[in-house]
C-alpha cells in the first residue's frame, strides 16, 4: 500500500479509539455532565423558589394594601357617622335647652303676674283696713298720738 | 539578594557544565542519514517498534496506546478522587474540567441542535486524544525498534494510519448521526461529503507530519539543537495542538449536526415553495 497504509494497523486505531471515547464517556464525560446538571437544577430550583416567595411577597403586600384601603374607607365613614351623630346631638341638646329656657320664662312671667297680683291684692286689702281703722278711730275719738304708735306698732308686725 | 545572586550563578554554572559534556561527549554516530530520517519519519516502513511481540507496527500505534492509556488513567484518577468531591462553588481542578466537558458539550449542542449526546462524547474522547497525543512528542519517550536502534515515540497522529483511522471513524459518526436522525436520506446525506474522510485524515497527518519533520530536522544537527527547540518543540506544539483539536472537533459536530437535522416532509417543501 502507498504511504505504508496498513489496515491491521488502522483498525487496531480504531479499537484503541472506541476503548478511548467509552473510557472517557463513563469516566469523565457523563459524570461531569451529570454533577454540571445536577448544580444547574439546583440553581434552577433555588431561583423557583425565590419567583414563588416574591410573587407570595407581592401577593401579601397587595392584600396588605387592600386591607390598609378597606381601613381608611372604614375611618371615613365612621368619622362622618360621628360627625353626623354629634351634630343631630347638639341640635337635640340645643333645641331641648331652648324649650326648657322657653318654660323658665314662661313660668317666671306667670310667677311674676301672680306675685304682682298678689301684692296688689294684699295692699288693696291692707289699704282698705288701715282706711277702716282710721276712720273706726276718727269716729270714737281716741288719742290720735296713740292711736299712731298703735298703728306703727301694727305695721311692723305685717312686715315681720 | 545575595541567595538569589548565588542561586543564579549556580544555575549558570551547571548549565555550562551541561553545554560542555554534551559537546565533549559528542554523537554515537548516525545510523541513518537526513534523507533517511525523513523518508521513515513519514513511512515508518524501518524503524518499527514490536506490539507485544506480536508484530512491527509504527511508533504511533506504540504512541497511541500509551496515549490512550495515560488518558484513562487521568479520568479514573479523576472519577475515583476528584469527581466525588465536586461542590456547587468549584476548585481549580473541578474548574478545568467543567470547562473542558462543557466546551465540547456546547460545541455539539450548538452545532447540532437536534441531537447531540453522542457526538459531544465522540467530539470530547477525539479532542483530548488528538490535544494530549500532539503534547506527547514533547515528553521525549524512548523506544527500542525492532532492530536495536532507539527511537523517540512520535505523536500518534503523525502516523498515517492513525490518522486515517482518526478520519475515516469520525466520518463514521457522521455517517451514524445521519442514519439515526434521517435513516435513508441521512446515508445520502452523508454520502455527498464522500471526501470528508480522506480530508480530515490528511489534514491531520499533514499539520501533525509536518511538526514532526521540522523537529527531526532540527535536532539532527547539533547546530539547531539549542534554544531553538523552545521555539520549535514547545510552542509550535502547543499552538498546533490546539488548532487541530478544534478544526477536528468542530468539522465532526457542525457535518453531524447537518447531516442530523431532520429534514422537511415533502408536502410542506412543496408547500412552502409554491
Amino acid at each position: 500500500m502507498p504511504l505504508n497504509i496498513d489496515w491491521q494497523q488502522i483498525l487496531l486505531h480504531w479499537m484503541n479509539l472506541a476503548i478511548l471515547t467509552g473510557g472517557l464517556y463513563f469516566l469523565l464525560f457523563k459524570p461531569v455532565k451529570a454533577f454540571m446538571a445536577k448544580r444547574e437544577e439546583h440553581y434552577r430550583q433555588l431561583d423557583r423558589q425565590a419567583a414563588d416567595k416574591l410573587a407570595q411577597a407581592q401577593q401579601l403586600e397587595a392584600q396588605a394594601k387592600a386591607k390598609l384601603e378597606a381601613a381608611d374607607d372604614e375611618i371615613h365613614e365612621e368619622r362622618m357617622r360621628a360627625q353626623q351623630s354629634i351634630q343631630q346631638s347638639t341640635e337635640e341638646q340645643l333645641a331641648q335647652a331652648r324649650e326648657q329656657a322657653r318654660q323658665i320664662v314662661e313660668h317666671a312671667q306667670a310667677e311674676a303676674e301672680n306675685s304682682r297680683e298678689r301684692a296688689l291684692r294684699d295692699s288693696q286689702r291692707e289699704l282698705r283696713k288701715l282706711a277702716a281703722q282710721a276712720t273706726k278711730k276718727l269716729a270714737f275719738h281716741a288719742d290720735p298720738f296713740d292711736q299712731f304708735l298703735d298703728l306703727a306698732e301694727e305695721g311692723e308686725e305685717y312686715e315681720e | 539578594m545575595k541567595q538569589h545572586k548565588k542561586a543564579l550563578a549556580l544555575w549558570i554554572v551547571v548549565t555550562l557544565a551541561l553545554l560542555a559534556g554534551a559537546l565533549l561527549a559528542g554523537s554515537p554516530g548516525r545510523a541513518e542519514t537526513v534523507q533517511e530520517a525523513m523518508r521513515d519519519a513519514v513511512l515508518h516502513d524501518v524503524n518499527q517498534v514490536s506490539l507485544f511481540g506480536l508484530r512491527p507496527v509504527a511508533p504511533g500505534m506504540i504512541s497511541a496506546f500509551l496515549v490512550t492509556a495515560v488518558l484513562l488513567l487521568a479520568a479514573a484518577a479523576v472519577r475515583i478522587f476528584a469527581i466525588p468531591r465536586f461542590r456547587y462553588i468549584p476548585g481549580k481542578l473541578q474548574l478545568v474540567l467543567e470547562e473542558a466537558v462543557g466546551l465540547f458539550d456546547h460545541m455539539a449542542k450548538n452545532s447540532s441542535p437536534h441531537r447531540n449526546g453522542f457526538v459531544g462524547a465522540y467530539i470530547f474522547a477525539a479532542g483530548a486524544y488528538i490535544f494530549v497525543g500532539t503534547l506527547f512528542e514533547l515528553l521525549g519517550l524512548q523506544a527500542i525498534t525492532v532492530h536495536g536502534h532507539p527511537i523517540t515515540l512520535p505523536a500518534p497522529l503523525s502516523d498515517v494510519n492513525a490518522a486515517i483511522a482518526l478520519g475515516t471513524l469520525s466520518y463514521l459518526v457522521i455517517l451514524s448521526g445521519g442514519i439515526a436522525a434521517n435513516g435513508v436520506r441521512g446515508v445520502g446525506k452523508t454520502l455527498k461529503e464522500f471526501s470528508l474522510p480522506i480530508s480530515m485524515s490528511f489534514r491531520l497527518f499533514g499539520a501533525l507530519l509536518s511538526g514532526l519533520l521540522v523537529t527531526e530536522l532540527v535536532y539532527y544537527y547539533v547546530n539547531l539543537s539549542f534554544v531553538l527547540p523552545v521555539v520549535v518543540g514547545v510552542l509550535f506544539t502547543l499552538l498546533h495542538a490546539l488548532i487541530q483539536t478544534y478544526v477536528l472537533t468542530m468539522l465532526v459536530s457542525m457535518y453531524y449536526g447537518e447531516v442530523s437535522e431532520p429534514g422537511e416532509p415533502k408536502k410542506k417543501a412543496r408547500a412552502a415553495q409554491i
